[in-house]
């Protein structure tokens, strides 16, 4: 019964007005996604007159996910559904303010001499006024001005003191500054909000068109070089980063996108004959962000870099959508397209050679006495190990020795001698110079199988070659 | 076996840990979208990939001290360890990846170059603690925990950053994640090795007799000598020395050897020692087997 009252009334709003709502996706929190596969989406629904709009129930969102942004899945349950749910939030503010040269003729169009009949110098005082009204601690406020080029004073911050002394650093621009890069500055002030959470609003002050110098100067921009910037471009932008754009309009030159660019970031156009109007501006802000409904609903697992989420308001009022994506890439990244049997290859390769390692036989094989030398100190050793021959192995400094401990100067030329003895099948070492056997001065020794010898801080071990 | 041959082999076993996760994480990230939730998803693509790294790295301890009852016991406990470890790791990955790319996707949408390598790097790093720390439980040595779970932290780190890069550089190349895998194989491999070493109290070289030429590292507070395989020293083919002959015990930096048989004699330098602090270039005599002391 209530669906069907329900649903009369969406159609006689449909038909009976031509009045449009408007819907922006203020915030997507994925911040649960990875414990609870839940994603809570912030929701603000506008009129025409970008009021918001309140009383709508679960059953006027349809929310869907995409993983390009142009086939959409099929609409997702909602777990949650909360209205007036954005209450206290802090929000950050991106002043954009107009300089161009018409700025500095009076509100009426006429040229003035009188600074306090010109355009910027009540835009000025609306900007003080603007920031005296900011209630919110939490608030943050940011600046920049805009002509031929975009001039970024402060970046958002809470300092309001400090933002109202910049403005004085605005100054009247010179003749060739006569362009107005409206959409290229709306969309660079948009990226000013790097690092912000919580809601984001630019207000921009301007008094006329789009006037791009690359297409009216016929000359490349110093700076855009030959881009010229659609009015879509900023559309975009605020969209992917749910920023809402408040134009204010001076003089009787407008620029007819700036509705639309309101209206599709979920922002409203002031006028700024009307003062009262222009002090309500942050109040309007504020209730906005006040009156958003927060949805959740759980995510899809189709695997993307970021998703898009869309989300659909039939109200009776009308109809609209907002799409926006989140981040949703994993840490191995997206899958192949195609699995195949091959994959398995190195898979089966590594098992094989690890089994094969582990049948490895790292023991030391038997071979001939040896002496092996395992550090010098000082010098260094003309070869790692000698095997020992069956009569004499001298080691020593000299040339001649068989195993040559060089650049040593404690070494004799003959230091030590290694005698084989075959009868009793053992070697003996017989000292020539200061000699360390395990550490312990001798002057003649029967070698033992891992004897250390010390010849002059060459460190060598004497190997019988058994295993 | 030198602590060369032991590095090379943690590196080898590394290559192989990456080839053999690589088939095993694209048929699970095949089949993505068939998951519930992203946090079955990712702790089960987590769990196989770290037990398999887990496990290929667990082989390496049997392998080198040439004990064959270690190569079951290693390959079960990094496999657990890794099991583990990878799950919680990729889950705190993906967290730190999520966190970072969505503050910075509040602001920019140009990360590719940086928020983007930056945070897998990190998830790759997490994973590769959780993975190095395999050998410590089996072991039961903390102080090799950690040293694994260090070598495992930067060798994510490099193995994460030049995967990415190497994606962004080349993206054109056809398996990007299997050379990332057998980078962070090998990066793991090769900084469990430096950092292992890095870390011990010096090395004990065989100087003759069965193992004549391997090398222990001292890389645990406490390790046991003795004829039992169960010892961290094992000298198994050794007559004539207790099951538990002596054991060394790092204080303060300095190394002890300590008798624990006094009937049967331990000697450093040719004498008898009941405890002795060990300096570089002493000779140890422990029944018929000779051990060097030295710095590497």
């Amino acid at each position: 019964m209530v669906n069907r009252a329900f649903v009369l009334l969406l159609m006689l709003g449909l038909a009976g007005s031509a009045s449009a709502v408007n819907v922006s996706l203020a915030q997507i929190d994925a911040s649960r996604l990875l414990l609870t596969q839940k994603v809570d989406l912030y929701v603000s629904v506008t009129d025409e007159e970008g009021r918001p709009v309140r009383g709508l129930d679960r059953g006027a969102f349809r929310i869907s996910e995409s993983v390009d942004g142009r086939r959409f899945s099929e609409a997702r349950r909602l777990e949650g559904f909360k209205p007036q749910a954005g209450a206290e939030e802090g929000i950050t503010f991106v002043l954009l303010i107009d300089n161009s040269g018409s700025m500095y003729d009076a509100l009426d169009g006429r040229p003035t001499q009188e600074p306090s009949r010109m355009r910027i110098t009540q835009a000025k005082e609306a900007v003080r006024s603007f920031l005296r009204s900011m209630t919110s601690p939490r608030d943050r406020v940011g600046l920049a001005a805009y002509n031929t080029f975009y001039q970024p004073l402060s970046r958002p911050g809470q300092d309001r003191e400090r933002i109202a002394g910049l403005l004085e650093d605005i100054q009247r621009p010179q003749p060739d500054q006569a362009y107005t890069e409206l959409y290229a500055s709306l969309t660079l002030g948009a990226r000013e909000f790097a690092g912000a959470e919580g809601r984001k609003a630019v207000v921009v002050l301007s008094d006329g068109e789009n006037y791009p110098y690359a297409r009216y100067a016929g000359k490349p921009h110093p700076v855009f070089k030959s881009k010229i910037y659609q009015y879509t471009e900023p559309i975009r932008l605020c969209q992917e980063e749910g920023i809402t754009v408040y134009p204010i309009n001076y003089g009787r030159e407008k620029d007819r996108r700036l509705q639309n660019i309101a209206l599709e970031t979920g922002g409203q156009v002031f006028d700024a004959r009307d003062r009262e109007e222009l002090a309500g501006v942050y109040r309007r802000i504020h209730e906005q962000v006040a009156g958003e409904y927060r949805l959740t609903y759980r995510a899809t697992m189709e695997p993307a870099e970021r998703k898009y989420v869309r989300v659909e308001v039939q109200s009776p009022g009308g109809r609209a959508s907002a799409a926006r994506f989140y981040f949703a890439s994993t840490v191995f990244g997206l899958p192949l397209a195609a699995l195949g049997w091959w994959l398995l290859a190195p898979l089966l390769a590594a098992c094989l050679l690890a089994w094969l390692a582990t049948r490895l036989r790292l023991e030391s094989r038997k071979g001939p006495a040896r002496l092996q030398v395992l550090q010098t100190r000082i010098g260094y050793a003309s070869t790692r190990a000698i095997p020992l021959g069956s009569s004499k192995t001298v080691i020593g400094g000299s040339p001649k020795a068989d195993l040559t401990i060089a650049g040593a100067p404690s070494v004799r030329g003959e230091h030590a001698t290694v005698l084989y003895d075959p009868k009793s099948r053992s070697y003996t070492i017989v000292a020539g110079g200061d000699l360390l056997v395990n550490n312990q001065p001798v002057k003649t020794r029967k070698l033992e199988p891992g004897d250390v010898i010390d010849v002059g801080g060459a460190t060598i071990v004497f190997d019988d070659g058994e295993v | 076996m030198s602590t060369m041959v032991r590095r090379l082999i943690l590196l080898g076993l590394g290559f192989l840990a990456g080839a053999a996760v690589w088939p095993v994480a694209e048929l699970t990230l095949f089949f993505q979208a068939r998951f519930p939730t992203y946090l079955l998803f990712l702790a089960l693509l987590g769990a196989v990939t770290g037990a398999l790294m887990g496990g290929f790295l667990g082989l390496a301890e049997g392998i080198t001290s040439r004990v064959k009852a270690r190569i079951p016991s290693g390959l079960a406990w990094g496999a657990l360890a890794g099991c583990l470890g990878g799950a919680v790791g990729l889950l705190a990955g993906q967290a730190a990846l999520w966190l970072i790319a969505g503050l910075a996707l509040r602001s920019y949408r140009s990360f590719q170059t940086v928020v983007l390598p930056v945070s897998r790097a990190i998830g790759w790093a997490v994973l590769g603690i959780f993975v190095g720390c395999g050998e410590g439980l089996r072991a039961g040595s903390p102080r090799k925990a950690g040293v694994g779970m260090l070598g495992g932290l930067l060798g994510g780190l490099a193995g994460g950053f030049v995967l990415e890069y190497t994606r962004l550089l080349f993206p054109s190349l056809a398996f990007p994640r299997l050379a990332g895998f057998v980078i962070l194989g090998l990066a793991i491999g090769a900084f469990y090795g430096l950092i292992e070493r890095g870390l011990a109290h010096g090395v004990l070289r065989v100087l003759a007799g069965a193992l004549k030429g391997k090398e222990f590292l001292l890389n645990q507070n406490r390790m046991r000598i003795g004829s039992s395989r169960r010892n961290e020293i094992a000298l198994a083919a050794y007559e004539g020395l207790a099951e538990r002959q002596a054991q060394l015990r790092v204080r303060r930096g300095e190394v002890y050897l300590i008798n624990l048989e006094p009937k049967l004699p331990v000697l450093v330098n040719e004498r008898k020692i009941q405890e002795h602090k060990l300096k570089y270039g002493d000779v140890i005599r422990i029944g018929p087997a000779r051990l060097f002391y030295k710095y590497e």
